[in-house]
């Protein structure tokens, strides 16, 4: 008689983890704060594949510091696998011994233990994933068996309510509890009845009440008093040279302080080029409050967020015409279905960089931290299976001299990738440089490739203070070299430009500086600024928007 | 430099020391005096290998707004965070002795002289106070600068314009504490330990410094009006300081005494029933001190426009 | 310790433009500079001061304002700067200002 196989080891593993944590969990799914280590013990394995949600913004903070509480007897050698390690005890685990191996998107504040680690022997690195890689290796090779998660509610029964953040929730709860693992919410407050349910109890295990709210960064927050002429500048030229010769209508803005300041001259310069509803009406965006003026000047259709960002709740939930808002009034924001869009249906990414290579390569990865790069390199290359088109998509796909030689007389599009840079960043360092510091990174941490943010031949443009070179114009690596050099100012590799060779490229349209664009150096001021600090941001917002304190100076 | 009339209508916040000046007299009418073309630069902060600036970070000089003689001191809080050194307090103590020397001369020279012909002198603060690099020399100018005033007292209106990025702090806040009037913006700061200062003597949990909110509602142009530290609160524009400074000019000049916050017994015994409140309230945040003074909804009427604030505001009455 | 001082001379090919009135622009802020620009007779070129805590970028400095002056076509002329730490792009930015101020 054939022996019967199993097939249903993993519930039954759950369940018997499940029963020896039953002391622990009360109605509702309840577990009290003090007992929660002991819950942790009981479910956790050595060697177990664990999730703590650590987002770019909410974090299961109070998880994380019980998790570091464990008997590591019981609880050791753990393979993390999670968005983000922006927080000191995700690093403690490794310094415990609690974990062992990390494989992540993102590392934020913590990228210097992250590469102190790894050459300590302390830390074996997976790999460096971009989100969207990473969620989809949650349902592949890399599914958790425990999830450790954060909500702002949960209810009597256990729903959760992850509101305005859910950001990366819905797909770590997917990936684990449909592998019959584990999910354990921390959340802020139970309540009797939530906004919306997000997360159904059924998936959810276990629920704590944590002593303190999750810890919440605002990472998207720019203050427009902090705006330079030369980031005016490079907004200007950007929004001549980019936006309105390509018209750019969707797209995602990199954090920073130049996209901040092209957000805030889209009432003002951009109005005045005639690009309110040509441009930037479909954006894949947090959001920003730099935003707010050009949201409210008309000339956005629809934004939908990776996640939230600290005082815009209010002003995002009386925006449901532009924000996508649930039934109970408040925004869902969602990183996959957000990086799905920048990854797939954006015309455009615009960020800046650290360094960029003689080829184009950028990176922001510096020779001793292990920052990773999160969502940028899903929006910031051509996504090959896209199959519609847009006309800023075709534009720059017909201008590749190059497309012929692959694909013979087929046309294709082209994502728009830009790298808006000044030629020297903080202390004089040069942007342009012969080798990345990746490289350095990769030799010190022991990394098979240097973790290069954009490559290349995915980066259409790049814009300094110099001007602008349409890479996506270049015929061969000589002319894509020669316009890196003619917009890389006084570095070394600037130094290298031939002027007859630039005045050819000026020529042929493939390096524009501002006066080729009919751009007024003199007019880069902090007037084209349609809010210069965070209180005329309120004042756009109807007083809707509530900075953080450290934002605010009233 | 943009045009005088298009500095009117500048933010005070966002402009530097120089556009102040200029734009708060008449057109035309300012002379700087010990400007960048002397090349006055701290020889201390050379010594120490420290960037230097040729009006070592004040602006001095006369104007005049109407028939009013203005003697004007504009500092520039992005040069070291406007810290006063030798050279800077030099400029400020001799402009100040200018207007005293200037307004005897009137005086002997035209008796008949109406008050709006008198001088007056305007010194917009930016700055933290003593200049740590030059320690002695910048503390000895605090002391000569105070000594000044002192000096101008009953004869030159000093007036303290306070709307600047770094505020006034430390010595300077003293400083500014004994001039006649202060005039403020919203986004103005004013106290004497600056927020820094107070949270690594006191902790964080006293006083948290990142907390810029807190800082603001703690130190800020609105708090300061209404507990009487301020005399007027403007709009952040340099025409707004501007217009409050050309009415004071217009004002006798006996009147000025009534602005003062600090200086006689009758104000002594003032302020010590302020702090015999403070004791008696322990006020935990500046907005209870709001409801003490008569605003129920001191939040509402944080947020609320310049003019309607000012047209709501109970001042704390002691 | 003490501060850098850097002095040069630059040429341009087609000197055309001089100043008619010495003029200041900028303030020491940090990452920013104030220039001094003034006539003076120096046989059609522009004799450069430069007095900075930041040692190390001689040649930098010697490009950068030399690039100006070209492109300016400036000739008998003054500069002189405090710098505290400006990037490049700060520096051309602030030249352009200053003579922008000049011309006014």
């Amino acid at each position: 008689m054939k022996t019967q196989k199993k097939w249903d080891n993993l519930a039954t593993d759950t369940a018997e983890r499940m029963a020896q944590a039953s002391r622990f969990i009360g109605n509702g799914k309840r577990v009290e704060p003090k007992d929660i280590v002991g819950l942790l013990e009981a479910v956790i394995r050595p060697g177990d594949r664990v999730n703590i949600e650590g987002n770019n913004q909410k974090q299961a903070d109070f998880l994380a510091e019980s998790l570091l509480k464990v008997d590591k007897s019981k609880v050791h050698d753990l393979h993390m696998v999670q968005s983000a390690v922006p927080l000191a005890s995700h690093l403690d685990l490794f310094e415990a011994g609690i974990a062992k191996k990390l494989d992540f998107a993102f590392g934020g504040p913590q990228a210097g233990r992250v590469a102190k680690f790894i050459k300590e022997g302390k830390l074996e690195l997976g790999a460096i994933h971009t989100y969207l890689e990473l969620f989809g290796r949650y349902f592949l090779d890399l599914t958790p068996k425990v999830s450790l998660i954060c909500a702002y509610e949960a209810d009597r029964e256990g729903n959760l309510y992850t509101g305005f953040n859910t950001e990366d929730t819905p797909v770590i709860v997917e990936a684990t509890k449909f592998r019959q693992g584990i999910v354990i919410a921390q959340v802020n407050k139970i309540v009797d009845k939530l906004p919306r349910i997000d997360i159904p109890a059924g998936w959810v295990d276990a629920v704590v009440e944590s002593p303190r709210p999750f810890f919440i960064e605002p990472l998207f927050t720019r203050d427009p008093a902090l705006i330079t002429e030369n980031q005016i500048l490079l907004a200007m030229l950007s929004l001549k040279g980019i936006y309105a010769e390509y018209n750019v209508s969707s797209m995602n803005h990199g954090i920073g302080f130049l996209t901040s300041a092209i957000e805030l001259m889209l009432p003002t310069y951009g109005e005045e080029l005639g690009l309110r509803g040509k441009c930037c009406t479909h954006m894949i965006l947090n959001p920003h409050p730099t935003m707010i003026p050009a949201i409210e000047e008309g000339w956005v259709d629809t934004i939908h967020c990776f996640g939230g960002e600290l005082g815009m709740e209010k002003y995002v939930a009386a925006r449901p015409d532009v924000f996508f808002i649930g039934p109970d009034g408040t925004l869902r924001s969602n990183r996959a279905f957000a990086q799905t869009a920048g990854h797939y249906a954006i015309d455009m990414f615009i960020g800046g960089t650290l360094q960029i290579d003689p080829w184009g390569n950028s990176s922001t990865a510096t020779a001793n931290r292990v920052a990773g790069f999160g969502g940028a390199p899903n929006m910031g290359c051509d996504a090959k299976g896209r199959r519609h088109s847009t006309p800023a998509w075709l534009k720059c796909g017909a201008e590749l001299p190059c497309m012929e030689d692959q694909i013979g007389k087929m046309p294709r599009g082209k994502r728009l990738v830009v790298q808006g840079v000044e030629t020297f960043g903080e202390g004089r360092e040069p942007t342009f440089v012969e080798e990345l510091d990746a490289w350095a990174l990769a030799k010190n941490a022991g990394i098979e490739l240097p973790p290069v943010m954009i490559y290349g031949d995915d980066v259409t443009h790049i814009v300094t203070e110099e001007g602008i070179a349409y890479l996506s114009r270049c015929k061969d690596m000589d002319t894509r070299m020669a316009a890196i050099q003619a917009v890389a100012g006084y570095t070394e590799i600037g130094l290298k430009a031939k002027p007859e060779t630039t005045r050819r490229l000026r020529d042929a349209k493939i390096v524009q500086t501002p006066e080729d664009l009919g751009v007024d150096r003199n007019r880069a001021t902090r007037d084209l600024l349609a809010a210069k600090n965070m209180r005329e941001l309120v004042s756009w917002s109807g007083g809707l928007y509530e900075p953080p304190a450290r934002f605010r100076n009233w | 430099m943009s045009k005088w009339s298009t500095l009117l209508s500048r933010s005070f916040l966002e402009s530097n020391a120089r556009e102040r000046a200029l734009g708060l007299v008449d057109d035309g009418t300012f002379t700087e005096l010990v400007g960048p073309f002397d090349r006055r630069t701290s020889p201390h902060l050379e010594t120490l290998g420290e960037a230097v600036e040729f009006d070592d970070g004040i602006v001095t000089g006369i104007g005049k707004i109407g028939k009013t003689p203005v003697f004007v001191i504009s500092q520039e809080g992005r040069f070291i965070g406007g810290a006063v050194g030798e050279v800077g307090g030099a400029k400020m103590v001799g402009t100040i002795k200018a207007a005293i020397d200037f307004a005897d001369r009137i005086a002997k020279d035209y008796p008949n002289a109406t008050d709006e012909e008198k001088p007056i002198v305007a010194i917009s603060f930016e700055t933290g106070g003593v200049r740590l690099h030059e320690a002695n020399a910048g503390l000895l100018a605090h002391a000569e600068v105070m000594d000044q005033l002192q000096k101008a007292r009953h004869k030159v209106p000093v007036i303290a314009l306070i709307g600047s990025k770094v505020g006034c702090f430390g010595g300077m806040g003293f400083v500014a504490a004994a001039t006649d009037v202060i005039v403020m913006s919203e986004f103005g700061r004013l106290g004497l330990t600056g927020p820094e200062v107070i949270e690594q003597e006191m902790g964080k949990d006293e006083f948290d410094s990142a907390d810029r909110a807190l800082v603001y509602r703690t130190t800020g142009g609105r708090h300061k009006y209404v507990m009487g530290d301020c005399n007027f609160l403007v709009e952040d524009t340099i025409a707004a300081f501007r217009a409050q400074l050309a009415e004071l000019a217009k004002l006798p000049r006996e009147k000025f005494e009534e602005l003062r916050r600090i200086g006689s017994e009758v104000l002594v015994a003032k302020q010590l029933k302020g702090v015999a409140l403070a004791a008696e309230m322990q006020p935990k945040d500046s907005r209870d001190v709001w409801v003490h003074a008569g605003n129920p909804d001191p939040v509402s009427l944080a947020l609320a426009p310049v003019a309607d604030f000012r047209a709501q505001a109970k001042r704390l009455a002691l | 310790m003490a501060l850098n001082t850097l002095e040069f001379e630059c040429k341009s090919t087609a000197a055309t433009v001089a100043v008619a009135k010495p003029v200041h622009f900028g303030v020491v802020g940090s990452g920013d500079l104030e220039i001094l620009m003034s006539p003076a007779k120096n046989d059609g070129a522009v004799k450069v001061k430069v007095v900075t805590p930041v040692t190390g970028f001689d040649d930098l400095w010697r490009r950068v304002v030399g690039a100006f002056v070209e492109n300016a076509k400036l000739g008998n002329v003054s500069i002189e700067i405090n710098d505290n730490n400006a990037t490049p792009a700060v520096v051309t930015l602030r030249l352009r200002q200053t003579l922008a101020e000049a011309a006014a």
